[in-house]
């Protein structure tokens, strides 16, 4: 007898485009790193096999590569313990004002998502310009609050750059992690929350009590993504400061790029790529497993 | 004659729900939500503003100035300089593939791996998951290689592949979450109508999960319309750059040119929220049905 949902020929059909892509374009060029990785290469001419050396000079070596862990830590831990407390709080304060007038609501959670459907390219160009020494809008805002003293060139000063290029980060990616507070909010039981105002849970307690471990999974899997997200940042950086003054603002993906197409170090480029999706695999496996724990149904 | 109400003072004694204190709460919270608002859009503002004045207007001391008259010519020059007009038509192009490439890949895999039978199909399925792991900058260097050997570098198909491929995962999430909510028996009793299995995939069920291929649209959409780095790495001619590239082409050359830079960051920045003042509902809805469950 015939059975259609076990039709080979069709199944082969259905899988075969997204295999297909995902082989070319995320799993070969993995195993081409680890191929490019063992070679002393500019990316054209005479490729010489080095074995290992490449990966051993990254790990022991490379202050630079260590410096770009390190930002990148900076940056995700601006993000967990700062933007992403200021969202939910914000989306706590966003639901408040929705029993007032649902409008408005609305208005403003599109207002705070603005920023994160721009192309990059446009927000950080901007923010350079806002952080121009001499026609800024920081520097003037300095200027007009007194304080003026404090001028300063933002995104060449090695003490302010990385902050500064947090500061870009942060504001873009605002929007997402309301986008992701509100969907978990929202996504609470009405129930359970006038169960606990009748069991006399209010105000502060209703949040300590019900509200903040009812959303645990959710600030879990925000943390995992904005955490890894923080290792793959290179846009930003590239567009503003490209990892300087020195390598005070460098991230692995702007630094690897860098080698490859600026130093003409290709194969040790390739070998810091290897390294970037171990970092990101690893990363993304530990946190899962070392965040997780069953909250219940709900 | 004045008492404790009008001064505002009954609300420590009074019932909570109609005295100062909740009204001043409002206020701190409208206060706030306002602020955050204003530092979301204030930036941009400035941009706008700018963007309509002379180039020597910068240098002013005011924080915002009343275009008196608006410089529209800044526009008119960011139009022609910029090349908004051909790197418009590049974007549409390679953002208008990816998004039909991918909801079509990413359906059918997601119909093969909830709905037919076979040993592979968590395998398979777990497999092109792995890929949401995979940094797009991890891929840059060998993929420009690749590409180089194979011909394809400056050409459309060296972006649009890899943007189907990295939006590949989520969007196969997304449809397989959708599809759980759709019965079986409605494919079961089209296949006993005579319906061939492409039929009633396409026909039949492709119309009810309507709701995921809008979001999954819009999501890749987004991504691949405002995606740079690959565009930066593959392309090094006009002949197939994207929108984003129009503001890179005034970094270095007209750096006194202020104003036309900004009108150019501007009208990048156009389209795309143009289609997100239409289309935000399914941004929302992307994220509480992809990001949250996976």
């Amino acid at each position: 007898m015939y059975k259609p949902f076990s039709d080979g020929k069709a199944i082969a059909l259905m899988v075969l485009p997204a295999v297909a892509f995902v082989l070319f374009a995320m799993v070969a060029p993995v195993f081409l790193s680890v191929y490019y990785g063992m070679t002393d290469w500019s990316g054209m001419g005479a490729m010489e096999y080095i074995g290992p050396a490449n990966f051993r000079e990254i790990l022991f070596k490379d202050a630079t590569f260590w410096r770009s862990l390190l930002n990148a830590l900076w940056l995700a831990i601006v993000t967990i313990f700062f933007q992403n407390p200021l969202a939910l709080l914000v989306c706590i304060m966003l639901l408040h004002s929705k029993k007032n007038s649902e409008k408005s609501e609305r208005v403003f959670r599109t207002i705070y998502f603005i920023p994160a459907v721009i192309s990059v390219v446009v927000t950080t160009r901007l923010w350079v310009h806002v952080f121009n020494p001499t026609y800024g809008l920081l520097n003037r805002f300095l200027s007009l609050i007194g304080l003026g003293a404090f001028k300063i060139d933002w995104l060449s000063n090695p003490r302010t750059a990385l902050w500064s290029v947090i500061l870009i980060v942060i504001w873009q990616g605002f929007g997402w992690a309301i986008l992701f507070y509100y969907a978990g909010l929202v996504n609470i039981p009405k129930e359970l929350q006038e169960a606990a105002r009748i069991d006399g849970a209010s105000g502060l307690k209703l949040y300590t009590k019900v509200i903040l471990p009812l959303m645990t999974p959710v600030i879990r899997s925000t943390v995992i993504i904005a955490l890894i997200s923080c290792l793959k940042q290179m846009e930003t950086v590239y567009l503003s400061t490209n990892g300087g003054p020195g390598d005070t603002t460098q991230f692995l993906a702007n630094y690897l790029y860098l080698k490859a197409f600026v130093y003409g170090q290709y194969g040790y480029g390739c070998a810091l790529s290897v390294i970037f999706v171990v970092v990101c695999v690893a990363g993304t496996v530990l946190l899962n497993a070392l965040t997780q724990r069953d909250v219940g149904e709900f | 004659m004045v008492n404790g109400a009008s001064l505002g003072l009954k609300a420590w004694n009074g019932p909570r729900r109609t005295g100062t204190w909740p009204r001043l709460k409002r206020y701190l919270l409208y206060t706030v939500l306002t602020l955050l608002a204003m530092g979301q859009l204030f930036p941009l503002i400035w941009l706008l503003d700018y963007s309509l004045l002379k180039s020597g207007d910068l240098f002013g001391t005011e924080f915002l100035k009343l275009p008196n008259p608006p410089q529209w010519s800044n526009y008119l020059k960011a139009w022609t300089d910029g090349l908004i007009l051909p790197y418009f038509i590049n974007s549409v192009i390679i953002t208008g593939s990816t998004v039909i490439l991918t909801v079509l890949a990413a359906f059918m895999l997601a119909f093969a791996c909830s709905r037919m039978q076979w040993k592979l199909s968590k395998a398979v399925y777990g497999f092109v998951m792995l890929g949401m792991m995979i940094p797009i900058h991890a891929t840059l260097l060998p993929n420009f290689q690749l590409f180089a050997r194979l011909g394809m570098l400056d050409t459309y198909w060296s972006l649009i592949i890899p943007y189907v491929a990295f939006n590949l995962p989520f969007s196969t999430l997304v449809f397989t979450g959708f599809l759980q909510t759709v019965p079986r028996a409605l494919e079961e009793s089209a296949l006993i109508d005579g319906c061939t299995i492409w039929g009633a995939m396409f026909r039949i069920v492709a119309p009810i999960t309507k709701p995921a291929i809008v979001t999954v649209s819009v999501m890749t959409f987004v991504s691949a319309w405002n995606e740079f780095i690959m565009a930066n790495t593959y392309l090094s001619s006009d002949r197939c750059r994207t929108l984003p590239f129009s503001v890179i082409k005034f970094i270095g050359y007209y750096t006194a040119d202020y104003a036309t830079q900004f009108a150019c960051m501007m009208l990048v920045a156009l389209p795309i929220l143009v289609v997100y003042a239409f289309l935000n509902r399914y941004i929302t809805e992307g994220v509480t049905m992809g990001a949250l469950r996976g």
